[in-house]
């Protein structure tokens, strides 16, 4: 009698148990679904496409059922990992990219999209994003460009008249040319003042990079980062540190208390830092500025949308993704989530201008765009994160310990080398 | 027919006492129903438990990126631990927060315990709750709220020291006191668990002792060291290896404090953050699992060795 009820309740969970089962494979079958439409799944993390236009493409493509499923965004990339390497049903026929650069060398695990028409929209997007995700051959392309991320100088108008410093954007790029003469206003301001121009060495370092052409890998992998920019990027930073020209501050709260205190005059930071900027420091509403950044134009973030080769529908998730990112949507994406469009010819839309209170009222849109369009070709290399993540670890020591120079120098070179080495 | 039969029985008997293969295999066989039952623990368990264990140990010769192929490398990933100082750095932190935490922590459990375990205590219940409740918070959580405490420029310690005019200490810039911060969040979250525990061991020690005690004049703090740390010994030795446990393997309060550099100098990384970070920030699957073992090694020898002294003390 029990047991009959035992086997009863053993025979449910078991039909529950396929149930589950049948319903993700389901999904994944070749062919067509039961209601004459093709499953187009994509995977994203939360802030890097607009919900609204994904909702959209569902209208759009009537015949396609896109199934875009959120990914928290701290385990996002080994989720994606997994799923390429396990290969077959696991992955999805779209997936969101945070930066191409780590999966050029593995290209072949993703549809080559110059195969399927993308060079007839190539004109639509800016040439240094496209190439980010063109193989170094330039035989493939990996991804189709999302958003991107130009950077710019952001300074306390206050401040800076205070220190005697042009204070219109215009007159501020034309006198703060170069990182020479954005260390010596530097000086100034803190002469005046008190107050340090930098937040952090770390980002010295950074955006000087993102403003350059070439960084730690040249388009046959080979290791350049022993001189090059990134030594010109490490000496300046030193220099920097040496002055005592910057506040030594980590991201997060100490960051966002000293921003709202006033205790820092400027940062180059890609157009995203706005909306950080804006709630890390409420009080300072009205006093920041944005002007073209010393030291050229640079870019900092920005994502991609591909297609791993296990798609059973390659062809509809390209028209998926190559509409997604065409430039009308992309400026509705910018409009509504901040995303920047890669695509320049929405730039001079109004939909982009606006006057913004918290910027004192200066169409920032404006700097960006310019800055958006000059921003120099880069070659970023398979291991760019982890060689990143030693210069940044050691320029974090700098700046709080007595290191020399030379030593602190050698060191991190040393420990690139022993990293490559494995 | 009938011979067979004969047989089998036989056979069984024979097989009876010593578990044959057979025998065991027909057993299962005769509860299946209940097999079937606990299965679905041992199926995930062999899916998500068993086969990882395995397949890490498989990484641990390989060199994989996550993505890609594997590539089988032998021992290289092994001696390249063996000579990789950044390693050897987080085993030391480890090891310094370890002993940080550990002893101020059970010791503060045992006092807790203790004066919890007094009969003139009132509200008995609520403060046992008070003090457990540490452990069942976030720890995230907590560690943001350590981080704006200990804060370099605005925490609120800080704060405090310059409203009683000491000079603001910059507790994230310097080395050891990384490892202050960390080891203080390990003993805010632990102190309460472990007191439960020796208060569980305290109500197993007769009421008796300490009337005797008390009837030969003995004060408080007599009664505490000559009657209850003796007999609490083999809580507090398992304490102890728990404790150890749990901080060979610390993760989550040195990474939401510090981030995955691990502070100024590396000076915050343990050991399980560093393979966090070969695996997940670095992509090095194979390296990350080598060192996981190695992590392994490190806890069996030290359980290893406190079960030893947990031996020797029973023997006494």
């Amino acid at each position: 009698m029990l047991r009959k009820e035992f086997s009863f309740l053993l025979v449910l969970s078991f039909v529950f148990l396929m149930v589950g089962c049948s319903s993700t494979s389901q999904s994944s079958s070749g062919g067509k679904d039961s209601d004459g439409k093709v499953t187009v799944t994509l995977w994203y993390w939360n802030r890097s496409l607009d919900d609204n236009l994904l909702a959209k493409a569902k209208e759009q493509f009537p015949n396609i059922n896109l199934v875009a499923q959120k990914i928290d965004g701290n385990s996002y990339e080994t989720k994606v990992d997994a799923a390429l390497a396990a290969g077959g049903s696991g992955a999805p026929d779209i997936v969101g990219m945070n930066g191409a650069a780590r999966y050029i060398p593995h290209a072949d695990q993703f549809v080559n999209l110059l195969d399927l028409g993308a060079s007839d929209i190539k004109n639509q997007y800016l040439d240094w994003k496209w190439n980010y995700a063109v193989t170094p051959d330039n035989k493939k392309l990996i991804a189709l460009p999302i958003d991107i991320g130009p950077t710019a100088l952001f300074y306390r108008e206050d401040i800076f008249k205070k220190a005697g410093l042009p204070t219109d954007p215009a007159e501020v790029s034309a006198q703060l040319t170069t990182w020479e003469d954005y260390i010596e206003a530097g000086e100034k301001v803190k002469a005046a003042t008190g107050v340090k121009m930098f937040d952090s060495i770390n980002r010295v370092f950074t955006q000087y990079l993102g403003q350059s052409d070439s960084v730690y890998f040249d388009k046959s992998e080979k290791f350049i980062g022993d001189g090059g920019n990134v030594k010109k990027a490490w000496d300046i930073a030193w220099k920097v540190n040496e002055k005592g020209l910057s506040a030594n501050l980590v991201d997060g709260t100490e960051w966002n208390a000293s921003m709202n205190n006033g205790e820092i005059a400027s940062f180059i930071g890609a157009v995203w830092m706005k909306k950080v900027l804006e709630d890390a420091a409420p009080d300072t509403a009205g006093k920041w500025r944005i002007a073209r950044a010393p030291g050229g134009d640079g870019n900092h973030g920005g994502s991609f949308l591909g297609i791993p080769k296990s798609s059973k529908h390659p062809k509809e998730a390209y028209k998926v993704i190559s509409w997604l990112m065409n430039p009308k949507n992309q400026l509705q994406s910018y409009k509504t989530m901040d995303l920047f469009p890669s695509t320049p010819s929405v730039y001079s839309d109004p939909i982009m201008s606006s006057k913004e209170e918290f910027f004192g009222n200066q169409n920032t849109t404006e700097i960006f765009s310019q800055a958006a369009k000059n921003v120099k070709p880069l070659y970023f290399g398979a291991n760019y994160d982890t060689v990143n993540s030693l210069f940044s670890d050691q320029l974090t020591n700098v700046a709080n310990q007595n290191l020399d120079s030379e030593k602190a120098w050698n060191d991190v070179q040393k420990q690139v080398e022993k990293k490559l080495s494995r | 027919m009938n011979a067979t039969n004969t047989q089998e029985v036989t056979n069984n008997v024979q097989y009876m006492k010593p578990v044959g293969k057979g025998s065991l295999w027909r057993k299962v066989y005769k509860n299946r129903a209940l097999y079937l039952f606990i299965s679905p623990f041992y199926i995930l368990f062999l899916i998500f438990g068993l086969f990882p264990i395995f397949f890490s140990l498989y990484l641990s010769f390989h060199k994989w990126s996550g993505l890609g192929k594997m590539e089988f490398v032998g021992l290289k990933q092994f001696t390249y631990l063996l000579t990789d100082t950044t390693f050897w750095q987080s085993v030391g932190n480890t090891f310094a927060i370890w002993f940080l935490s550990t002893i101020p922590m059970l010791f503060g459990a045992l006092v807790i315990a203790f004066l919890l375990n007094t009969p003139l205590l009132k509200f008995k219940g609520f403060y046992r709750t008070a003090f457990f409740v540490t452990n069942v918070t976030s720890i995230v959580a907590v560690t943001i709220i350590f981080k704006s405490i200990f804060g370099n420029h605005f925490g609120l310690l800080n704060y405090v020291f310059t409203m009683i005019g000491l000079n603001p200490v910059e507790w994230l810039n310097s080395g050891i006191l990384i490892k202050v911060v960390i080891a203080s969040m390990v003993i805010w979250r632990w102190t309460g668990y472990n007191a439960i525990i020796y208060l569980a061991g305290l109500q197993s020690i007769p009421n008796t002792l300490y009337e005797a005690a008390k009837i030969d004049g003995a004060n408080l703090v007599q009664m505490f060291f000559h009657i209850t740390i003796p007999l609490l010994r083999p809580i507090i030795l398992f304490t102890v290896l728990m404790t150890t446990i749990g901080s060979m393997q610390l993760f989550t309060e040195p990474q939401v404090l510090l981030g995955n550099s691990g502070g100024v100098g590396g000076a915050g990384v343990t050991i399980t953050m560093y393979m966090y970070k070969q695996a997940f920030v670095d992509n090095q699957y194979g390296y990350a699992s080598a060192v996981s073992w190695v992590l392994f090694g490190i806890i069996a020898l030290f359980s290893l060795l406190n079960w030893k002294i947990v031996q020797k003390t029973g023997a006494k």
